[in-house]
């Protein structure tokens, strides 16, 4: 019959007939939460969403003789400056994470603000150049230099990606508010975090695959 | 250790109990019932399939008044048909197989069967199903829809499902909702593989090592990783599509295409490209099926057979080993495709070196099987049939695995033959066996074993009279997805078909003995003990069913693994997992 | 927690700069006269390394338990390493287009 145990303790060993590790039960053989694990496996699976999409561009590409490279200078300086804005803002929420593990609850929320001001930097940057683009008659059908699926690689690519930019604002505010509130613990903000340097990790592959094998060299 | 715990106190209200429960019990039962709505419907589709191959023109009851368009007159039009399928391959295989072997038993049992109180996310559990739920309105929608459902099979192959309605009824909104439909089902499949994957690790009671886990939590273990991995890319692969279907990109159109007459404009993209996307995930995906039920048939061999599985290391590696091979092998779908030649010699090799571990563990089945003490109860009929069933599907795929024979056989009635009897027919299996096996713990009573058998039996010998003649009129050339054969090649195999159309109709009824049975026994049958079939498992050292938080407020303790069967100790042959005996010195 | 949910402050922001200086060497790259290919393989690379310092410093996984791990990228790195099959027919694609031609 099921007897009790009074408290989580982890692996201990049995000596008796033979040697056994016993698995303590109540704690993560990882050594971290739950919800950590979660967040990890998540961004395993998302990683590979976005692969499947980027290697979706690199097969059309690679079979492409016509494939336009029309990203002028202005154009890469401000995709460069939208990578420096989404590291930093990375630097910003490992602040936050560091904060709320020493209790710093304030000092938490106000990095938490910090990072998630950086993500709107991105995202009002990301639309202008959208618009830019737009207004150059770029769409995901069509496009004055080259062959119609470089808009569509292009919207597809950086849409997915501002998604996640914004849904992560979203989440961060929220998480900013609870962690406030005293609702959340360090763990949701650690776990939060996470997400945060995934999707600054996309852009990492982003902006060179799209931006700088773009670029207009001559 | 923070966390890891859900409700102290259980819910009350109808909504909180039974639509928006976060009992990782009650989930399972949504998702088995969602499983079981599902293939009513599919059977239904198949039903209408291989009536209207055989008789072409006979005017079906209701169907000219349910698709004026489709059915004029009740006659099935060759598009309709085409939908027909399509609804049913997509149904079958997405929320029949992929449901309730997984989600469904999976969340039933596997925090019970390793001493936790629920799940490691309940909330997202709830959510999962729903999302899943939702995904299955959007499928159904298209049979209500003007066009009707997609054409284009569940595999969805571009051109014909890229773009739009110029390329058939059903290619509109039907294929939209389709696409829909399944990049929720993608979601809802994620989450939950991250669910399963977390409780497997995090959630073990204290003493439940993985070597003292139940094959059945490897099984899910397993199917769980291969579902976070390759669903993610079918996600991708649908959001391509529906893009390309209405944003105007061409991720998958060539320039040039002429449909119906209209040259498209779209340029730049590759069909090949859905098709390797889609079997990247297609391959594993057949595993996920079919994974669930090897834990399951283990674990219910060794029960009924009173003896412990043989060869448990061996049978965990070999499932590991399945589902990591099941990643290289995707181009197997693809040899006629117009791929590299050299790619398929490449996909051919691990495609026939899978065959390996899948062996290995038939085998382990078999030399547990033998010379136990069997018990004939309905569940060890079904896993005796699934041994069967599945080694004769799965002899068929060898000579898919290999490029020069696949040129004949690809597109024709050997695969049908072939999937069906792994997927239609063994990884339902496998569903039975678990419904009989848990039904006691599920729902506190027993089925009637009398009408179990008699399902039993005409099942068995009704699926081999479906599915053994495919492999033959396949040999012959019979091509797949036609709905009809007119010419003098073709017309001397009709009977073949008759002959399973009539074997289908018969099976298909004898399925109501199984519907009966479990609505029936739900209410009526006698009241189930806590552990009828004396197995060992944890899920046996709690009521039936189990209260709210599976241990009433008790954290088991585990000394034993998990088939301790032979041996008699005290009157019994079994030792239970938590039996005190061998309980650690000094706790 | 036994060990600090971040690494030192110095060490992230060394690894801020880092990323800074490897984007601002991505960029340099781009504007040199290369072959497609070569310029694919060394942003990738560079790619690859920012990636991994994000993971490693600012995700934290360096300071893991080595399970965590191993339980995680070699998974996703075979993943990636599977999908690059479908680059056999994308070039065999590019060559019977320009025959077309």
């Amino acid at each position: 019959m099921a007897s009790s145990v009074d408290s989580p303790i982890s692996a201990a060993t049995v000596h008796g007939d033979h040697d056994v590790t016993v698995w303590g039960g109540g704690a993560s053989p990882y050594s971290i939460p739950s919800k950590k694990l979660g967040m990890w496996l998540f961004i395993v699976s998302d990683a590979i969403t976005f692969s499947a999409v980027i290697f979706a561009y690199g097969y059309l590409r690679l079979a492409a003789a016509d494939w336009p490279r029309p990203f002028v200078a202005a154009s890469i300086g401000n995709a460069t400056v939208m990578t420096f804005v989404l590291l930093s803002s990375s630097v910003a929420m490992v602040l936050a994470v560091r904060a709320s593990g020493l209790g710093k609850v304030s000092g938490a929320v106000g990095w938490l603000v910090a990072t998630a001001l950086g993500g709107v930097v991105f995202d009002i940057l990301h639309i202008h150049e959208w618009l830019g683009l737009i207004g150059e008659g770029v769409r995901p059908f069509h496009n004055p230099w080259g062959t119609p699926m470089f808009g569509a690689a292009f919207f597809t690519m950086t849409g997915l990606h501002m998604l996640h930019v914004t849904i992560g604002v979203v989440y961060l505010l929220v998480i900013a508010v609870g962690f406030g509130r005293r609702k959340f613990s360090a763990t949701d903000v650690e776990v939060s975090g996470l997400y945060w340097h995934f999707v600054d990790l996309v852009w990492m592959f982003i902006f060179p695959l799209v931006y700088l094998l773009s670029a207009k060299t001559t | 250790m923070e966390e890891q715990v859900h409700q102290h106190t259980a819910p009350t209200g109808f909504i909180r109990k039974y639509i928006f429960s976060l009992d990782h019990k009650v989930i399972g039962k949504q998702y088995y019932f969602l499983a079981v709505f599902s293939v009513f419907v599919g059977m239904i589709l198949s039903w209408l399939v291989r009536i209207h191959l055989v008789w072409p023109n006979v005017h079906i009851w209701g169907l000219g008044t349910f698709s004026p368009t489709g059915a004029p007159g009740g006659v099935i039009s060759p598009e309709y048909y085409l939908s027909l399928l399509t609804l049913h391959g997509t149904l079958m295989v997405f929320f029949v197989l992929t449901t309730a072997p997984q989600a469904g038993f999976g969340n039933y049992a596997l925090p019970i069967q390793i001493g936790a109180e629920d799940m490691a996310f309940p909330t997202l559990n709830m959510l999962s199903f729903w999302v899943t739920f939702l995904a299955l309105c959007s499928l159904v929608a298209t049979l209500f829809v003007s066009d009707g459902p997609p054409i284009s099979g569940w595999t969805a192959y571009p051109p014909l499902s890229a773009v739009g309605s110029v390329s058939g009824p059903g290619e509109g909104m039907g294929q939209n909702l389709w696409a829909v439909s399944i990049a929720l089902f993608c979601i809802g499949s994620l989450l939950g593989a991250l669910n399963f994957i977390t409780t497997t690790i995090d959630l073990r009671c204290k003493g439940m090592t993985l070597a003292r886990m139940p094959l059945t939590c490897w099984a899910w273990l397993v199917t769980a990783i291969l579902s976070l991995l390759s669903f993610a890319v079918l996600f991708a692969a649908c959001v391509l599509l529906i893009l390309d279907r209405n944003a105007g990109t061409s991720f998958f159109l060539p320039s040039g295409l002429l449909v119906n007459g209209q040259l498209q404009n779209h340029s730049g993209g590759s069909p090949l490209l859905w098709q390797h996307l889609f079997w990247f995930f297609g391959h594993p995906e057949v595993y996920i099926a079919i994974v669930p039920g090897f834990g399951l048939i283990s674990h219910v061999l060794s029960v009924f057979s009173r003896k412990p599985v043989l060869g448990y290391k061996l049978i965990v590696a070999c499932l590991l080993g399945i589902g990591f091979l099941s990643f290289t092998v995707w181009g197997h779908h693809m040899f006629v495709s117009g791929m590299s030649p050299y790619s398929g010699f490449l996909f051919s090799i691990p495609t026939l070196i899978i065959t390996i571990p899948a062996t290995i563990v038939t085998l382990l089945w078999l030399g547990t099987v033998f010379g136990g003490r069997l018990r004939f109860t309905t569940s060890m009929m079904f896993a005796l049939g699934f041994i069967s069933v599945f080694v004769t599907g799965g002899l068929g795929g060898m000579f898919l695995a290999q490029p020069s024979l696949d040129i004949f056989l690809h597109g024709t009635y050997f695969v049908v033959g072939h999937f069906h009897m792994v997927m239609g027919v063994a990884a339902i299996f496998g569903m039975f066996a678990g419904t009989y096996f848990w039904f006691p713990k599920m729902f506190g009573r027993m089925m009637n074993e009398r009408l179990g058998k008699t399902h039993f039996w005409i099942t068995f010998v009704g699926v081999y009279c479906i599915f053994m003649p495919m492999h033959f009129i396949g040999l012959e050339g019979m091509p797949r997805r036609y709905s009809s054969f007119v010419n003098e090649v073709m017309q001397p195999l009709m009977p073949v078909h008759k002959f399973m159309t009539i074997a289908a109709l018969i099976t298909g009824a004898s399925q109501f003995l199984f519907f009966i049975n479990v609505f029936w026994s739900m209410y009526k049958g006698p009241k189930a003990p806590e552990n009828p079939w004396e197995s060992t498992t944890l899920e046996w050292t709690v009521p039936s069913p189990p209260p709210f938080d599976n241990f009433g407020g008790k954290h088991p303790v585990v000394s034993h693994d998990a088939y301790e069967y032979g041996d008699v100790k005290n009157g019994k042959d079994y030792v239970m997992q938590t039996d005190p005996a061998g309980q650690p010195a000094g706790s | 927690m036994e060990h600090a949910e971040t690494a030192g402050l110095r060490i992230v922001f060394s690894v801020w700069f880092g990323l800074l200086g490897l984007t601002v060497l991505e960029v340099i790259l781009a504007y040199r006269q290369l072959p497609l290919q070569t310029m694919l393989t060394m942003l990738m690379f560079l790619s690859v390394i920012k990636a991994a310092l994000i993971i490693a410093y600012f995700m934290h996984l360096r300071y893991e338990q080595a399970s965590l791990f191993v339980t995680l990228i070699p998974a996703l790195v075979f993943i990636l390493i599977m999908m690059t099959a479908i680059f056999a027919d994308s070039s065999r694609l590019a060559h019977m287009r320009s025959l077309v031609q």
